[in-house]
């Protein structure tokens, strides 16, 4: 298992009488570049909350790097090393880029000089062309820079596993392509990727390995090519014949 | 607005801004230290400042914790009331613990001893308190509040044995200064020390690594986990950090330092919502502001009770004299509601905000954000029109 950054066996979410997710059980190992689809309601976000502790699985486990944290707090998997975007932007709004990028990095390390962090965060602004913007407040940054900041904050993290909750939507494609780099490098840098994400094309040009939920249940788990002949996930998005 | 501009400019090249409003910061030092010495100056106005005061303390220690923590908490003055109760009746009754056979007796305890442990109790019980509240949010939080302070401010009213109900209870005086004149004087400066002490130990803590959590935290609490943020653990901190400020703002103040004894009535919602207003008036991000907002806020509530009106144009009134003294009464709450209304409606920040961000040289940062992200909200602006 030394070689597995994170394990999930058979991880259920109920609320209620709705199974979100349905017995889920797959494993991420580095450098992976893993992209997530399935229709909408398919427990693609509910699945990223029980992974970084945002929720807690009804049954099932989870390993990350060697450690089981199902049900820990979300700050305790993030420590553990596992970053994550939210589909719609959660910048700090009323805090300036710089202090958004020195959250994560004072909580990941609290003893680090404080000059330090702030020159790795410079540097991981420039990566991501948003250097100009250190000082200014979050709330005055465009939906795309706010993206690109998600991004940078994750860095800080230096996390093993990162969860990318669609990191194209509504954001122009000049800064779309920024975003494509940062995926590649951030892979190249030997961490594993998990891309969720309704763009398609994106998802595969980027992907070595495609994820389908489907009604909570993983339907097929395979290389894009395969994933896209699959008789399942071609039902699951595009309905069944009723004459069938 | 040329010459307003070019004044700037000046103070830009020269001493700079930031560097002005510390030597502004320092001028208004050394007038509170130099107050009390003027011979002119009453025992009333000196006690009026001490009051300031200790609402400064009030409210900047809100500002903490619903203006940079998130959490618009009601409990305040509940909180300033348990260190003052736990303080008095520790002085009175000394402390007992009856299942183990042990007892203090009250002489064991010396006025300060007494406010340690009033401010121990209520850091324990905004321990406690801020547990309870881990999982409420907004509204949810603000009614808990409410409802907490309540009930300890009913629970003081009708347990009148203990506390004294509605005549309240004295504290065990902490100076005892035989002349009145040489009192109010020491008490003044005691009370000014505790509110620099205050600001000083919350301005470290905004401006370290749990102040940048604690903003995190009001963001986006979410968010702030995912970044790795404990918010359980600072939200509890913040709470017992504050509870123990106001736990000990109260104890000393009740110690016949500005009031001689703590009653029921000081810990009514409206109390509450007077710190929140001077905080509001100030700027709630700002704990200098929200101190400023409510000295200035005390000050001029004591000033308008009683307004004096001369009459215009040579008129008199029929005992010939031409003013009059218009006792305000709760008008005077009246204006404050005004500003209120006011503040809340076009200065959100607090009307200090303007003069705070203008000392700081942000709002030159401000005006070239907004700059900055022009192209690219043009861009992003396109996306999404695209995506549609």
């Amino acid at each position: 298992m030394s070689d597995i950054n994170l394990l999930l066996n058979r991880v259920s979410k109920r609320f209620g009488g709705n199974q979100a997710v349905d017995h889920v059980s797959f494993s991420v190992t580095k450098p992976e570049l893993i992209g997530m689809i399935g229709p909408n309601g398919a427990g693609k976000t509910t699945l990223t909350n029980l992974m970084s502790g945002m929720l807690k699985p009804t049954t099932g486990t989870i390993y990350l790097n060697g450690r089981r944290i199902d049900g820990h707090p979300a700050y305790d998997v993030t420590r553990a090393g596992l970053g994550r975007t939210f589909q719609i932007t959660r910048a700090l709004g009323r805090m300036t880029v710089l202090e958004n990028m020195m959250v994560p990095g004072l909580a990941h390390r609290p003893r680090a000089r404080r000059l330090d962090l702030e020159e790795r965060a410079h540097e991981i602004l420039g990566l991501l062309t948003i250097d100009h913007l250190t000082n200014e407040y979050s709330r005055a940054l465009s939906g795309g820079q706010r993206k690109l900041l998600e991004l940078g904050r994750l860095l800080m993290l230096e996390p093993s596993v990162i969860i990318l909750d669609e990191p194209f939507a509504g954001v122009h494609p000049r800064l779309q392509e920024t975003i494509y780099q940062y995926i590649h490098r951030v892979h190249e840098d030997g961490k594993a990727i998990i891309l969720i994400s309704h763009d398609m094309d994106a998802v595969f040009e980027l992907s070595h390995r495609l994820l389908v939920l489907h009604h909570g249940a993983l339907i097929a788990d395979g290389a894009p090519q395969a994933v896209r002949s699959d008789p399942a996930v071609i039902e699951a998005y595009l309905g069944h014949d009723e004459d069938d | 607005m040329a010459i307003l501009n070019r004044i700037e400019s000046a103070i830009d090249e020269s001493i700079g801004r930031r560097r002005l409003g510390y030597a502004l910061l320092g001028l208004i030092i050394l007038f509170f230290l130099w107050f009390p010495n003027d011979a002119s100056q009453s025992n009333y106005a000196k006690t009026v400042f001490i009051s300031g005061f200790f609402y400064a303390i009030m409210s900047s220690s809100w500002a903490l914790l619903a203006g940079i923590a998130g959490q618009f908490s009601f409990g305040h003055m509940a909180f300033m009331g348990i260190g003052a109760y736990v303080a008095g009746l520790v002085a009175r009754d000394g402390i007992v613990f009856a299942s183990l056979g042990i007892g203090i007796t009250a002489e064991s305890f010396s006025a300060i001893g007494t406010i340690i442990i009033g401010t121990l109790i209520a850091g324990l019980v905004g321990l406690v308190i801020g547990w309870l509240l881990l999982r409420l949010r907004s509204a949810y939080l603000a009614l808990f509040t409410i409802a907490f302070s309540e009930l300890f401010r009913i629970m003081m009213l009708t347990e009148y044995d203990y506390t004294g109900g509605s005549n309240g209870l004295s504290l065990r005086p902490l100076l005892q200064i035989a002349d009145i004149d040489a009192a109010r004087q020491v008490e003044y400066y005691l009370m000014f020390a505790l509110l620099i002490v205050c600001l000083l130990a919350m301005y470290w803590v905004a401006n370290s690594p749990i102040g940048l959590f604690l903003r995190a935290m009001r963001e986006d609490e979410d968010a702030a986990s995912a970044l790795g943020v404990n918010v359980v653990r600072y939200k509890i901190l913040v709470f017992v950090f504050t509870s123990m400020i106001v736990g000990l703002a109260g104890a000393i103040f009740y110690s016949d330092v500005g009031s001689e004894r703590i009653i029921p009535e000081q810990l009514e919602v409206l109390q509450m919502s007077l710190i929140i207003a001077y905080a509001v008036i100030g700027g709630m991000e700002s704990l200098i502001g929200a101190a400023a907002g409510a000295f200035i806020s005390r000050y001029l509530l004591e000033a308008m009770r009683e307004v004096v009106i001369s009459l215009p144009l040579g008129l008199t009134l029929p005992d010939g004299s031409d003013a009059f003294v218009w006792e305000t009464g709760a008008w005077r709450f009246a204006v404050f509601g005004v500003v209120m209304v006011f503040t809340l409606r076009y200065m959100r920040n607090g009307l200090l905000y303007p003069i705070i961000t203008w000392f700081s040289g942000r709002d030159l940062a401000m005006q070239e954000t907004v700059a900055k992200r022009d192209d690219d909200d043009d861009l992003d602006e396109q996306a999404g029109a695209s995506d549609e």
